[in-house]
């Protein structure tokens, strides 16, 4: 266990690493006390993008696959959250039942289109181009289903002002709900401590648990598919099985966001599919660098907060400073800021053993 | 009859606008490899370009070359600036052009605004056996049909053709043979960017010229691309337009234009499902099936006669 | 026989890549095939890999037909390989690359130890912790030849395994060649150059226009005038004679 955590792929080991990382969630444990409840709500909103992030992550920088429909399972597991939970209202497991509805809805999905992509033996920008055109034809799709007869259940999907409240319909998405037995239930809403809670907890056990994943054989695995899959086929390792199962492990973890999204506004739109919602994870994971699942998660929380001022002070700039930041990026620091950590990391041994050879030599 | 004539009219038009929405796409990728996400917004500054050449006072004609020019500027200076860092790592000038994309789009939107004053269109329409057609229409499918011919005697006559096929076959090879590749790839993005542009000029006759006007057209660009794959630009973005656009036109005769849209996107998957590399290889692959099946059935039947 | 194939076949759009090959290897037999660039060998390499698959034909290994079976299959199944491209992953570590290998058969501890042994095996053992591309373009020939034997194949398919090599380490490659064959693994060489055929000194199958062209013993073929004729042309047979 301790290897898999203290790893050979995920970047960061050490004492100091760990000591560094508990700091911060720590630390983070006191923001609720700190802020008022509206800047709350607003870092929930960021904090729920992490596990989108991350999965992008898992799937581009570990796996070599650039899946740009990372929204379209974000956006099915909101809508799968969201009809799951309206249709059960009555009951006081409807959310949870919405949560697993909505993360099976994903997986089952990424399946089918895993099979239709790699087992198709689509490989690189065609794997990219057809997540992204099937998302948009989701969206397309959404956008036509404003009539009446649109509805699974009780659940009127509502065209572009698509789920919940704000689609004039009269049944609300519930929030999340967790029965605490006798009758008695604790209603969790997105602007609450308890959500920033159970999203710390959530994003540390995610970490975790994705990290012992790619240092174990299957990273390892993984690394090689990135690398140079026909080889690694030849070492005997199943790819197309290996890239399913990492985009619907991507698809869950998307789903996972989607539905906590849901949960946090009571409300979805089929915009969430759009192209300006799918750029947006890429430039998170390849600005902070997308081999690093700790990278990952703090590019999301850090550059949504940065858009975020931005906005306030600059209006419709941000968009373009974050396009223009992606293409310098790629540009300048192809593996992302965390490259320089490595960078530097790499000329300090160099001038050590330089500093080592000349010493001999004196 | 009547019905035979619609079907084949809104086939064609379907064609047309597949062929013209993703011919600048395909070329780019064809020739190099790249998926240019900011296709969309190279449309987008065709038609800006050409209401701002309308609105200084220029014929109609002029003000579609504005657009074509100011695409094809911009395309050059983009390919010099950040396409050409990105040489042959396919994945990455993917995401730069999507960054480039937002830059575009958004940069439109704060600098210009959310809409320019829209292009006349200056076709009517004309009854045929007393079925209305519109010369608009009629016109977009002679135009990509001309484009189309245009481009695969470029390829197929002139010199750049020559040079351009071979870089696109063996890069290396046709450097050691003293063609400048960089050269081919520049002006191979420019062309891919002055098509897209002025595919957008002439969409925006028809249509509100926004900034984010090419999103109307990249997703049914990005079908034609995959579909079309990158053995033989030309013939592959035929037979891919042909196809999809027979999938489109039934299905929305049959149903609505959403079925039609998806049914599109349903026979794109198959077809790449099929075959990774494109439709001409899936034909390919059919016809060896035919004949196998033909010479196998021959052959068997050849062995009975010897038998009896 | 270990491996068997019967009438294999291949066809790239008109040309014949493999045209209705019969050939076998027995188990702990090392073979060679050559032939001039084209003649069809690495279509036929990548037949038996699963690269590519045959139009029809069948390849019979351990008594069955794996014709149809993806490339990973016929690993698991005990077919190794190793391309002619070196077939170590660049940018991951060596001990990554051993890894690679080792982890499908054992775990934990005696996993790291194995990595260890074969790396000393190979005198890699102190790049342990480099990239592979950082090595020297014989280290990572040995590193991949490593990672092809790592799982203890029946039958390793090797490559043009000398391209790039000095004639030291070229001498080196023949021994360890000799050394697998002595494990009881079946080793399948695909080679152009011909002084390398002639210090392995095996059984030798000649390709040409994708078919067998001739075969038997190293000298049956050296002594073969058609192979010469194939080899050096009309001339260069001429010139010999006299």
């Amino acid at each position: 266990m301790r290897e898999l955590l203290n790893g050979r792929i995920e970047p960061g080991k050490g004492p100091v690493f760990w000591i560094v990382g508990a700091l911060l969630v720590i630390g983070m444990l006191f923001l609720p006390g700190l802020v008022g409840r509206y800047t709350l709500l607003n870092f929930n909103s960021f904090l729920l993008m992490v596990f989108l992030a991350t999965g992008l992550a898992l799937l581009w920088g570990f796996c070599g696959v650039l899946s740009l429909g990372q929204s379209a399972f974000f956006g099915i597991g909101g809508y799968a959250y969201g009809i799951v939970a309206i249709n059960l209202a009555d009951s006081p497991w409807a959310s949870l039942a919405g949560v697993a509805g909505g993360i099976v809805a994903a997986v089952v999905f990424a399946a089918l289109l895993g099979w239709l992509t790699f087992y198709g033996h689509l490989r690189g920008v065609y794997v990219s181009i057809v997540t992204l055109v099937v998302t948009l034809v989701i969206e397309s799709f959404l956008n036509q289903t404003a009539g009446p007869q649109w509805k699974i259940g009780t659940a009127h999907l509502g065209g572009n002002n698509g789920l919940g409240r704000f689609s004039g319909a009269a049944e609300n998405i519930p929030s999340l709900t967790i029965p605490t037995g006798g009758g008695n239930s604790l209603v969790i809403s997105g602007s609450s401590p308890t959500f920033y809670y159970v999203l710390i907890g959530l994003i540390v056990f995610t970490y975790l648990l994705l990290r012992a994943l790619v240092n174990s054989r299957f990273g390892v695995a993984l690394a090689a598919v990135r690398e140079d899959p026909d080889r690694a086929e030849t070492l005997g390792y199943d790819i197309r099985l290996l890239q399913s199962m990492t985009f619907c492990i991507g698809a869950a973890l998307a789903a996972m966001s989607g539905l906590l999204y849901v949960a946090w506004g009571n409300f979805i739109t089929p915009s969430v599919f759009g192209v300006t919602a799918n750029v947006l994870p890429v430039i998170w994971v390849a600005v902070a660098g997308r081999k690093s699942l700790a990278a990952a998660i703090l590019g999301a929380v850090v550059l949504q907060w940065g858009a975020q001022q931005l906005a306030i002070s600059g209006g419709e700039w941000a968009l373009i400073v974050q396009g223009a930041l992606l293409v310098l990026v790629v540009l300048l620091l192809p593996e992302g800021l965390l490259s320089l950590r490595q960078q530097y990391s790499r000329m300090r041994d160099v001038r050590s053993s330089s500093l080592k050879s000349q010493s001999r030599q004196g | 009859m009547g019905d035979i004539i619609s079907f084949a009219y809104q086939y064609a038009d379907s064609f047309a606008l597949l062929a013209l929405s993703s011919i600048g796409l395909v070329i780019i990728f064809g020739m190099m490899g790249v998926i240019n996400m900011a296709h969309g917004e190279f449309m987008m500054i065709g038609a800006f370009g050409a209401s701002f050449g309308f609105q200084w006072g220029l014929p109609l004609s002029l003000a579609i070359v504005t657009g074509v020019f100011a695409a094809t500027a911009i395309g050059l200076l983009l390919e010099r600036l950040v396409i050409r860092k990105l040489y042959g790592r396919l994945l990455y000038s993917l995401v730069a052009t999507w960054g480039i994309s937002l830059v575009l789009s958004q940069g439109a939107l704060v600098l210009i605004g959310p809409s320019v004053p829209s292009l006349p269109n200056p076709f009517g329409t004309v009854s045929v056996g007393g079925m209305n057609f519109s010369v608009y229409r009629l016109f977009l499918v002679a135009l990509a049909i001309a484009l189309i011919v245009t481009l695969w005697a470029l390829m197929r006559f002139t010199n750049f053709g020559l040079h351009a096929r071979a870089t696109m076959t063996e890069p290396d090879m046709a450097e050691a043979l003293g063609v400048r590749t960089t050269r081919i790839y520049m002006v191979t993005f420019g062309l891919g960017a002055a098509l897209a542009g002025f595919a957008g000029a002439i969409f925006g006759l028809s249509a509100q010229i926004q900034p984010t006007f090419g999103a109307a057209y990249t997703p049914i660009a990005f079908i034609v691309v995959v579909v079309a794959g990158s053995r033989n630009i030309i013939a592959g973005l035929l037979a891919s337009a042909l196809v999809l656009a027979l999938v489109k036109t039934s299905f929305t005769v049959g149903f609505n234009i959403l079925t039609g849209y998806v049914a599109m996107l349903v026979t794109a998957l198959i077809i790449i499902r099929l075959s990774p590399t494109g439709i001409l290889d899936l034909i390919g692959k059919l016809k060896a099936l035919a004949s196998q099946h033909r010479s196998s059935t021959a052959g068997t039947s050849a062995e009975e006669t010897k038998n009896a | 026989m270990l491996l068997s194939v019967e009438k294999l076949f291949k066809k790239f759009g008109g040309v014949v890549a493999c045209d209705n090959v019969d050939w076998s290897i027995g188990s702990g037999e090392t073979q060679c095939i050559i032939g001039p660039n084209g003649a069809g060998k690495s279509t036929f390499f990548q037949l038996l890999t699963g690269r590519h698959a045959a139009d029809h034909g069948r390849i019979i290994f351990k008594g069955g037909d794996i014709s149809r079976l993806p490339p990973f299959a016929r690993a698991n199944r005990g077919i190794a390989m190793k391309p002619q491209t070196l077939g170590v992953f660049p940018e991951l570590t060596v001990e990554h690359n051993m890894r690679l290998t080792l982890q499908r058969h054992m775990s934990g501890a005696a996993l790291r130890d194995a990595i260890e042994a074969r790396l000393a095996d190979l005198d890699l053992a102190h790049t342990l912790n480099r990239q592979a591309r950082e090595l020297s373009h014989g280290q990572r020939q040995w590193l991949g030849l490593g990672m092809a034997i790592g799982s203890n194949p029946d039958l390793l398919l090797l490559d043009e395994p000398t391209a790039g090599m000095s004639t030291a380490e070229t001498q080196r490659t023949v021994d360890l060649i000799h050394r697998i064959g002595a494990t009881g693994t079946a080793v399948l060489v695909v080679e152009h150059d011909m002084a390398f055929v002639r210090q392995l000194a095996v059984p030798t199958t000649v390709f040409h226009q994708g078919r067998i062209f001739a075969s038997g013993t190293l000298s049956d073929i050296e002594t073969n005038l058609d192979v010469q004729r194939l080899y050096l042309g009309k001339q260069g047979v001429a010139k010999l004679r006299n």
